[in-house]
Formats: C-alpha cells, structure tokens, sequence
C-alpha cells in the first residue's frame, strides 16, 4: 500500500493553485511527464513540486501558511464574513491551461447571482478578490447580465445539487456536439474538489482510512476551514492509522486557522478520543478566551478530565492530575448532576477512600437510586467494614443483575463472618438467606455455617455447610466446618464419612479430635432454603429454583471472604479456626501500597484464606520495595502451598530471592507436597523420590513416613513397608499398627 | 526504478499493438445506438449507476463494469463519463483502489461492506483501458495499470502450480477456507487479460488464460459436464462447500466470456453449449444429478450456445436473438455482450 509519507495540510484555498482534473489523474501515478507535472505543480505559489515523488503517487500538500505564514491563507470564512461555505474551495484559475493572463473569471458569479443564492455569492466575491485584488466585484450583483450560456448554466445547475456525474456527461456531451468547446477550469476545479470530497467522505464511512489521507493528499485543496468535516475525516484517518502526530497536526491546522466557535469545540471534543493527553495539551493552548473571561475549551476540558477520573475509577493503576478530579468535583458539586457523582464514587473507590467514594454515591443516590449507585455505594460501604448497612442499601437491587449479586454477597459474607459475630437482626439473616440460596453462593453458605456454629446452632450450621458443600463440592473449608459440627453433635459415623471422603485432601480433616467450646449465642439462624431436615450426606447435589445447572461458578467478589483452602503440610492440628480478623476485603477495589498488600497477606494466611493471600501478596510484589517483594514471594509460596499448588509455589518462590532459612522451609515445604501430590495421583515411585529430597533438608515427620510406607506397599515392596511402619509404630504412633496390618493383614476366614 | 518501464509499455498501448477486440474506433458502435438507449433507459440511472433489478435495485461493481464495458462499446464518452464518476466516487474506496462490491440504495451509507469481487474489478480496470485508448485519455489508463498490478497481486495467487483468480482479496484462499481455494469460472474473463497485461507489470496476466483454460478443462464434471459456479480446488476440482453445487448464473457466462476473448475451443465451447441446452432454452442444473433447475428463455441467455454455435460451426444466429429488448439487468446485459460481439466478428458469424 503506497500511502503519502508526509502530507502538510494546506492553509488555505487560494494557495493551493493548481490541482485540478488533471493533476487529479497525475497523482495516480505515472502517465504524466516530468515536465508536464512540473508545470502543472509549480505555476501557482505554495504549490509544492511533487515532480521529486518519482513518479508514484506519493503527494506533500502546501506546507501550511498557518504555520509558516508565507502566503496569506484566504479561504472563507476566514474572509467571508465568517459563514463557512461548502462550496469555498476554490483553486484560482489555471493560467497554465491557456497561456494568457489571467481574466477574471465571473461565470460562477453572475450564475449564483442570477440564482439568488447570495451566501455562495457572496463567498464568490470574497474568492475572486482575493484572487485579483484589482478586480471590482459589480455594484449590484443581482443585475450582472444574466449567462447567454444555457447549457454552461445547466451545469452550473447540477453541480450547485450534487450531481458531479451528471455534470461530468453533460461535459463530455457538450464536448462530442461542439468539438471546440472547452469547459470553464474553474467548472472542472470544482467539480474535481467535490468528487473527490464524495469519494473522501464515502471512503471513510467505510473506514478505508488509507484512501481517504490518499484522497486527502491528493486533493490538498479539499483541506480549507469551510469544510471542517473533511479534516476531521483526514485526523482520524490520521489517528486509527497509528500516526497520531499526523492527527494532532490535522486538528491543531482547525484550532489554528479556523474561526467557527462550534467547529472548533467539536475539533477538540472529536480529538480527545484520539489523542493522547500530551497532543491535546497543545490542542488546548490554542484555547481563545471569550469576552466574559471564558475559555472556549471549557465543555471540552470537563469531558477531558470527566475521561480521565473514569479511566482511573476502571483502573487503579492509572494515574490522575488531581486537577482533573477537582474540576470533575466542582462540576459535580455545582450542577449536581448523579453521572458526575457516580464517576468520583468509582474513582475514589478504585482509590481506596470509601469515605469519599460514599459521600459521591450518597450523592448520586440522591438524585436517583439505582443499581449501579447502589453497588458502589455498598462496596464504600464494605471498605468501611459497615457491612449491615452494605447489605441494607443493596438488597433492593441484589437482583438487578450478577454484578449486583456478587458484591451483595459479598456484604453478607462479611457480615456474617465478623468477629466477633455481629448482632443481625433475624429479619435481615430471613431475608439474606434466600439470595444465598437462589445465588447458590457456597462462600456466603459457608459464611452462614460458621455463624450458626458461633451461635451455637450446630444443625443448622450443618444444613448450611452441607448446602455450600452440594454448591462447591471441594469446599475444604465447608466439609471441616461440617465435620466439625457432626462432632459436636457426636455423629461419629457422620465425621468418618466426611473423613474418608477427605483422605488425603485435608489434614485437618483427618486428624479431627479436639473440640473447642463455641461460644453461646441467642437469636435463632434460618436453615438454607429447600433444606429444612436434618444434615444429608455431604457432597450431594441439591439443586435450588428451577435449574438443575451445576453449582454457580464462585463469583469474584465473595471469593475475597471465602475463609480456608485446604491445609497445607504444616497445618494444625483440631479446631483453630482463627477468626480474630476480617482483612478488609475491598481488595478488588483498593490501591493499597506495597507494605499494606504484604501485611493483608499475611493477614489472610492467618485466616486460612490462602487464594486471597495470593492475590495480596502479588500485589505486594508489584508495589513494594525489594524487602516487600521478598517477603511477599515467600508469602505467596506459602500460600500456593497451603492450596496445594506446588508448581506455582515453586514459581512464587523464585519471584525474589530468599534467605536460606526460608529458601529452606519453602523447599521442604515443597517437597512435601509434591510427595503428597504424587501418592494422591497413585505416583508412588515419585512420591518416594520426592520424600528422599526432602529428607535430605529434613527429618522426615510421622505423617510423611506413613507416606512412605504406603508408596512402598502399593509398589509391592512389602519389606520396606514394614521397616517403615516398624519405625513409626516404635514412637507409639497408632498409624504403625495401622501400616503393619496393612502390608499383613490378618488372616480370616473369608 | 520499476516505474521507469511504465511510460514505455503504455506508449506501446496507445500505439495499438493490443491484439484484443472490442475495438470501436472505425466504423458504427459494437453496440447498436438504439440497443445501448434501450439498455440505458432501463438500467442506467441518472447518477451514473448500472441497476440490478431482479436484486433489489442494488448495483455492484460488476454491473458498473459492465456499464462501462458497453458504454465504451456503444462509442458514447458521455454515460462513459458518468458511470465512471459513480463508480470511482461511490465504490473505488478500498484501501487498496479496488471497487467495494455493492451498493445498497436502502442503506446508509450505501456502502457497508468494503470486500472487492475480482470479476468487478477487472471489469472496471478493462473498461478504462479501452476507454483510455478510444479517447486517448491517458488519465483512465493510469487508473486501469494500477488496479492490474493490484489485483495481480491480491486477487491472482498460484495453486498446484497455476495461475488463479481469486474472487476476492480475502476469503477464498486455501488459508482462508478449509476447501480453499475456491474459484468461479466465470471470473475469468479472457478478454481482459491480454489489455490489463499490457498495461501492468506484473508477469501473471501473460499466464492466466493458458492456466485458466487448463483449469476449465478440469472443471467439468457430473453428468452434463458443465463446471459448478463456485469450485473447490482444494485437490481435484470439485464444487465448493457452502454453495450449491449448480451450475448457475455464474457460471453460464464462461461460453460467452470465451467466445469473446477469441478462445474457439471446439471441446470446451461445444461441451459447454450442450449442457446447458434444454428444450425451449438454457438452463442451470445441478452438477451432481444433471437435474435442470431453472430453465432460462430470455434471449440473453439462449443467445450463449447460439453464438458458440455460430462462432464454431457458422451455425446463424436466430433472427429473434439478434433483436434486443430489455428484460432484466443480468440476460440484457449478456445479450448486447454477445451481440457487440458478432458486430465486432462478421466474419465468424455470417
């Protein structure tokens, strides 16, 4: 594709000169001599000698008087009264055509004259005077004899409706009935002006953007102030073709030589899409102060910092001019209108200032309450850790859409998951319950279980644990919370089902024992919806409304309060479920620095909320210093582990460099996981390897001899497996007999 | 460097050394005056746009190639002129100077889709070539010498060793579609080849009617050995997926566009003219049964074996073929193309 390296834009028409049909054609390449070229390209001044393009169609337009202030820049409405005329681009006569000198051309004058069309008239005049300053337009315009010239004035006719086709036959019909007829050059410079806007204007609906700066640079006197939408065409054809300088210039050429107020707004309100800030800087410089002490720009600079707070409300990482913020908040406060609000809500939300974010949505909610305004105002709310009142301001629109929901759940599981538990009102735990359900939410079940557990109702926490277990049937956390209640209810077979469904996945699971005393609660919890009965057996699929879909996917925003992912190798041992701490969770939304992201994760890690840690502690790494990136890698390798992805510990772990005590516990760590990793894929060979390597780092503990053990046994190698179960059952551990009889088992009769 | 050979060859154009037809310039117009009024009057609206009108009145770029193909034929500069200004303005807006295939008149803008059709296009760049040497307006051969060397180089591509015409610049190739390439016989319009080639530098068009010709022996096939609209040449030509395997509308203007280019294979033409001869007329038939689906009357489409007939065995035309009347934009358009055809040849058609 052959595309104009440099294309100036022109200042104006007058300068142009000589671009008429002809030089139409000889900028499509080839065909025209070197002389002709020359002499059709350089017979006017500011014309620029395209005769050095060798040939191909390659075009530079005037350089711009603008700019460069050699040549007086004469379009209309520059000169015209200031009405911009669609018909203003007008290449002065060829003298080159006829070789005399030039007469005044008066054929489009007296014919929009004897029309009546006095702004085109007009426009003429001011053409024609500035063309020959010496010429003396007629006194009295309207009495200019009228053409003798019917057929001349026909086409006159049709091009004066836009039919540039039609003009063009009845050119060439002329032509074949009078063969020394010549038309007009001014007829043929204007025609090819117009057809070639058509074809510019054509082209870029259907964004072919290199035809259109093709046509553009071929046509330089297309580029005047009277036909602002061309250029506007020609900059964003500019701007979608990644020459963004090319675009600023186009529009900066508008800002500079043209005077229309309105054309010159939209110029910059059309360029703010485009352009990046730095290019509309010098858009705005060319700013005109009104006579009541008003930028012309002002509209334009509000949209622009508008642009900006919402850009920052989506994405915290960009960064604002606090101008920018301040003059949205003035406008905010001044005309009160929500759309403003409701962006400084997000904006400082993304910013974490839940005050400010609530005062903004408050103020939105004041003029109209909807779902959005809603939202953002729980989600300040829940950064404030109000989350009853999250929960109060959101549950009329929890429906309004998934968005909605998610962040409503998220006020509730919040709410339900504070420590110490909060009082809910029973109308409030009604009401909540059945968006849980319907949302199929397993972190707001489980939320409701520890709660009804808090409060001493250990059926339904067992209802509500089992629901979010049939929601999310690896939910760790909610089948220790169940096995925990089935304890307290003594319902031992019910705590070895869980357990033998757990083997292997969940430490804490299986060496459930001790049982900490709950503490005692008034109020009584509502069951889970459609579950009224006693606790079914876990990890049965119930389904809720009318869809029998799997459960729901767990949504983003409660995924931040689910409480413990399995357990790692170093998990503890009974009941320690340690809800000390909430860690605020707008994580989503906040922009907390490096130190405060690392202080989270840790946080999290000791609430047993490791895939939130993750997230923390990457975001540690992005923030921090070299002491913060550190700690957080080691943070964050815990945390794979305590999920139980080894590799992304190990990726995590290599993430900053450590000190070989850490370097140390984080590969023993490792290696413990993977060993288990490998047994639970039945990879018994590797899991034995892996446990050689970490025993070289570390004594081998009690459970992972088991491990041990039972890869020797599964690969038939029975006498190592009974040199293990020996060892362990020689430190009095019960798992030795186990082994022992496992690799023995006692003979009976069956 | 490349550019300097240009002026040369089309020197050598102007000159007329092209060896192809359709060569008003002594004598009455290819095209009857009273036939290229009639045509006009029906088809040609003042705007300068060719109208289809069994296809809700849109236009495309083959119509205005059309339009200018016989407008050249029928000696009038002016409807020259003004389908052209049309056709530059209102479809000549790809990126890449080819035409945009179609024009709504309902939409707005009326241009929503910006892919080409390569028949179109050659139409139109061969048009301006014959325009440019009937009027000597080199200005049309600048045009039509770089829209050749375009479509030699987007719309030409070799597989298995030939030369084909791709119908468009994108999705037909065997990157594009699983059964790619996919080609339309009647896209290679034979006549065209030599002038474009005189005019671009581009060596494909001295070998697209030796392959193309090899490519139309390979594509007829089923019982009435007639090549479908649209093949696949994937492997063995076969008819494309995702269009009806027919020979159809498309594909009933290869005759025609052979006879024209000079091309009097008696085995290709005669084939051709006894498959798609019915009782009463031509018809399209599917490939695979033989089964005639639409018999066609209109003498636009019976003249194709009269003239294949006519040009192999002298057989004459029948008198009421000769005569035209406008039916539909498509048969109209096919007529005045065979008969500026037999005005341009007497000899080969007594």
């Amino acid at each position: 594709m052959r595309v104009p390296s440099i294309i100036w834009l022109v200042a104006g028409a007058a300068v142009v000169g000589y671009f008429g049909l002809r030089d139409n054609k000889t900028a499509d390449g080839f065909f025209q001599s070197r002389a002709t070229r020359e002499a059709a390209g350089t017979s006017q001044p500011g014309t620029t000698d395209r005769s050095s393009q060798s040939g191909t169609q390659t075009a530079q337009l005037s350089p711009s008087a603008g700019t460069g202030g050699q040549t007086v820049p004469a379009a209309p409405p520059a000169t015209v009264n200031a009405t911009p005329s669609p018909q203003a681009p007008a290449p002065a006569p060829s003298t080159a055509a006829t070789g005399q000198a030039p007469a005044v051309d008066e054929t489009a004058l007296r014919y929009f004259a004897r029309r009546g069309d006095s702004k085109r008239l007009e426009a003429e005049i001011a053409r024609l005077r500035t063309l020959y300053p010496d010429w003396t337009p007629p006194s009295d315009p309207s009495a200019v004899v009228p053409l003798g010239d019917v057929k001349l004035d026909d086409m006159w006719q049709l091009y004066s409706e836009n039919r540039y086709a039609e003009v063009r036959k009845a050119i060439a019909d002329r032509v074949a009935a009078e063969p020394a007829w010549r038309p007009p050059q001014d007829l043929l410079d204007r025609l090819t002006i117009a057809e070639a806007r058509d074809r510019l204007v054509n082209a870029s609906n259907l964004k072919q953007s290199e035809m259109v700066i093709r046509i553009a640079a071929n046509t330089p006197s297309l580029l005047t102030c009277s036909e602002v939408d061309v250029l506007w065409r020609v900059a964003e054809a500019f701007a979608v073709t990644d020459r963004t300088g090319r675009a600023r210039d186009a529009f900066l050429y508008i800002l500079k030589n043209c005077t229309d107020q309105a054309e010159r707004l939209a110029t910059v309100e059309k360029a703010i899409p485009v352009l990046s800030r730095d290019e509309i800087a010098d858009l705005l410089a060319t700013e005109r102060i009104g006579p009541d002490g008003k930028g012309e720009f002002e509209a334009a600079k509000i949209d622009l910092a508008r642009r900006s707070v919402a850009a920052a409300g989506e994405d915290p990482k960009v960064t604002v001019p606090p101008s920018d913020v301040g003059a949205v908040e003035a406008v905010a406060d001044k005309d009160g209108q929500a759309s403003d609000a409701i962006l400084l809500g997000w904006y400082y939300l993304g910013r974490d200032n839940p005050t400010a974010a609530e005062k903004w949505f408050r103020k939105a909610r004041g003029v109209k309450d909807t779902a959005e305004v809603s939202q953002g105002l729980a989600l300040a709310l829940v950064g404030l850790g109000r989350y009853a009142e999250a929960e109060d301001v959101l549950f009329p629109w929890n429906d309004s859409s998934d968005e909605a929901r998610k962040v409503y759940l998220a006020a509730v599981a919040n709410l339900l998951g504070g420590d110490p538990p909060a009082m809910i009102e029973p109308a409030m735990l009604q009401r909540m319950a059945p968006v849980v359900g319907k949302a199929r939410d397993a972190a707001a079940a489980q939320q409701f279980g520890w709660y009804a557990r808090a409060l001493n109702q250990h059926r339904t926490a067992g209802q509500w644990f089992t629901a979010a277990l049939s929601w999310k049937p690896d939910d760790e956390p909610s089948a220790y919370g169940l096995a925990l209640t089935r304890l307290q209810l003594k319902d031992a077979a019910g705590v070895a089902e869980i357990q033998r469904l757990w083997a292997g996945r969940s430490e804490r699971i299986a060496t459930l024992g001790e049982i900490r005393r709950d503490r005692q609660r008034p109020g009584t919890l509502p069951a889970p919806p459609a579950q009224a009965g006693a606790a079914s057996p876990i990890a049965e699929r119930q389904t809720y409304g009318d869809t029998a879909e799997a459960p729901a996917r767990v949504i983003e925003a409660s995924e931040q309060v689910r409480p413990a992912q399995g357990s790692g190798s170093g998990s503890a041992k009974g009941d320690r479920l340690q809800r000390n701490r909430s860690c605020k969770t707008t994580q989503a939304y906040s922009n907390l620095g490096g130190s405060a992201s690392l202080a989270r994760g840790w946080c999290l890690m000791e609430m047993k909320r490791p895939l939130e840690a993750i997230k923390a502690f990457e975001n540690a790494m992005e923030r921090g210093d070299a002491t913060v990136q550190r700690d957080a890698a080691y943070g964050q390798s815990l945390a794979y582990l305590r999920v139980g992805l080894s590799n992304d510990a190990a990726v995590a772990a290599a993430k900053a460099p450590q000190d070989r005590k850490r370097t140390l516990e984080l590969d023993e760590a490792l290696l413990s996981r993977r060993a288990s990793d490998f047994f639970g894929a039945g990879r018994y060979a590797e899991a034995i390897l892996a446990l050689d390597q970490r025993a070289r780092i570390a004594p081998e503990r009690i459970d992972l001899m088991a491990m041990r053990g039972y890869a020797y046994l599964n690969l038939r190698r029975k006498e190592d497996a009974r040199r293990i179960f020996r060892a362990i059952a020689a430190t009095g551990d019960r798992e030795g007999l186990r082994g022992l009889k496992a690799v023995d088992p006692p003979k009976d009769n069956n | 460097m490349k550019w300097s050979l240009v002026p040369l060859t089309i020197a050598a154009f102007l000159m007329g050394h092209s060896p192809v037809s359709a060569q008003p310039t002594a004598g009455p117009p290819l095209v009857r005056a009273a036939d290229w009024e009639a045509y006009k009057s029906r088809f040609l609206e003042s705007s300068g746009r060719i109208i289809d009108d069994a296809n809700g009145n849109i236009s495309h770029s083959e119509g205005q190639g059309y339009g200018l193909l016989l407008a050249v034929m029928a000696g009038s500069r002016p409807d020259f002129d003004l389908i052209w200004s049309f056709t530059r303005d209102e479809l000549l807006l790809r990126n890449d100077g080819l035409a945009a295939w179609k024009w709504d008149p309902s939409t707005s803008p009326h241009v929503t889709d910006p892919n080409n059709a390569t028949d179109g296009d050659l139409l139109i760049a061969y048009s301006l070539a014959l325009a440019a040497k009937e009027w000597q307006a080199p200005e049309f051969a600048t045009t039509a010498a770089r829209m050749a060397d375009t479509i030699a180089q987007t719309g030409v591509t070799e597989n298995q060793g030939k030369l084909i015409i791709l119908p468009a610049a994108t999705g037909f190739s065997a990157e594009d579609r699983p059964d790619g390439p996919v080609v339309n016989p009647s896209y290679w319009i034979f006549e065209t080849f030599p002038v474009l080639g005189e005019l671009s530098r581009d060596p494909a068009w001295g070998k697209l009617s030796e392959d193309g010709l090899s490519i139309l022996r390979q594509s007829s096939m089923g019982p009435r050995k007639l090549p479908p609209d649209w093949v696949s040449l994937h492997t063995m030509p076969k008819p494309a997926k995702g269009f009806e395997p027919e020979f159809g509308y498309n594909a009933l203007r290869v005759p025609l566009y052979l006879v024209r280019a000079g091309i009097l294979d008696r085995e290709l033409l005669a084939g051709y003219a006894a498959g798609m001869s019915v009782q009463g007329g031509v018809a399209t038939s599917n490939i695979d049964t033989g089964e005639p689906r639409d018999t066609l009357t209109d003498p636009g489409y019976r003249i194709i074996p009269a003239l294949v007939a006519c040009a192999l065995d002298k057989k004459p035309i029948p008198e009421d073929l000769k005569t035209f009347t406008p039916t539909l934009y498509f048969p109209s358009t096919l007529q005045l193309l065979a008969l500026s055809h037999l005005a341009e040849h007497p000899e080969q058609c007594p």
